[in-house]
């Protein structure tokens, strides 16, 4: 706190009444700093449920497809064993091409299974996030109970307030549990 | 004779195309949401492979790992950790608590495979 100089009785009270209201006003911005990160958190939480509420839906109909190619793969197949030996050589070509066709969106989905696995990264990151945000709101309250912030018009003390929380926050995060830039396949070790 | 395969992991996106993966190749597959579901899993059912993730609620891949491993049944058998992890220090974790390998998401189907049939004989 700042301390309050001696002066008369009038004097004594402008001053006390000064810094209550400085008092009340750094009160009223933190308060509006810890509602601003609890906002971040909520709007992170939303891109988490899009975000998985998508993969949930990519899944399905990645599953629906990958059934629908196989029942398609099992026809060629069939029918190609019915037009043969004596189904005409048009016939069999058509099939031959159908069959291409089936094999290549067969590889084309065992592709996706890498690329589906998105959802499960950017859960976890903006969890990881998510937490920052939390643990540096709960340093900064931490610093506000401290009186760390209310010392009106002392830049240096709010800096340092908020420095000290930052701090506590950073020492309190986990390490990044996804350091991935894109969604190559991972690297493979046997021990 | 088919060979069974404990999935473990809290996404269940990531726990459909290990399963899509692995069935697609013959494999049965025993699906489990986190570590304690997976031991529950792992008592009653005669597995040969445990793919497992690492950051799960109520019990972690590697807790998992421990337990497993002080299990006769689970002294000798695979246990792959699939995770997003690829820090070396748990790395290192992972490999003095037995750990059979490491995988780093997102997996490819084939290199999944190509591992499995390496360590599973």
């Amino acid at each position: 706190m700042v301390g309050i100089p001696l002066a008369s009785n009038k004097d004594n009270h402008t001053a006390i009444d000064e810094i209550a209201t400085a008092d009340r006003n750094n009160i009223t911005q933190n308060s509006d700093v810890i509602e601003y990160l609890m906002n971040i958190k909520g709007e992170l939480n939303q891109v988490d449920r899009l975000v998985s509420d998508a993969v949930n839906n990519l899944v399905i109909n990645f599953k629906y497809i990958s059934k629908l190619t196989k029942s398609h793969h099992d026809m060629v197949l069939a029918i190609e064993k019915m037009a043969a030996p004596e189904g005409s050589k048009n016939i069999l070509t058509l099939l031959d091409k159908q069959m291409t066709i089936a094999d290549k969106i067969e590889q084309e989905l065992e592709m996706a299974v890498t690329s589906l696995q998105f959802g499960d990264l950017v859960t976890q990151l903006l969890a990881h996030t998510a937490r920052q945000v939390e643990i540096l709101n709960i340093e900064l309250q931490r610093a506000n109970h401290a009186s760390d912030l209310r010392s009106a018009g002392d830049y240096d003390a709010i800096q340092a307030g908020i420095s000290r929380a930052v701090n506590m926050a950073k020492a309190k995060n986990k390490k990044k549990p996804v350091v991935q830039q894109g969604m190559q396949m991972g690297e493979i070790e046997l021990f | 004779m088919t060979k069974t395969i404990l999935a473990v992991d809290d996404s269940a996106s990531i726990r459909q195309m290990v399963a899509f993966t692995l069935k697609g190749a013959g494999y049965e597959v025993i699906q489990a949401v986190d570590g304690q579901d997976a031991l529950d899993k792992a008592n009653v059912h005669n597995v040969n492979l445990v793919l497992t993730d690492i950051n799960m609620p109520r019990m972690d891949g590697l807790k998992l790992l421990e337990t497993l491993r002080n299990l006769t049944h689970y002294k000798t058998i695979p246990i792959l950790m699939l995770t997003t992890e690829s820090d070396n220090e748990i790395k290192a974790k992972g490999r003095a608590a037995g750990a059979t390998g490491w995988l780093v998401k997102p997996f490819d189907p084939t290199r999944l495979l190509e591992v499995i049939a390496k360590v599973i004989g």
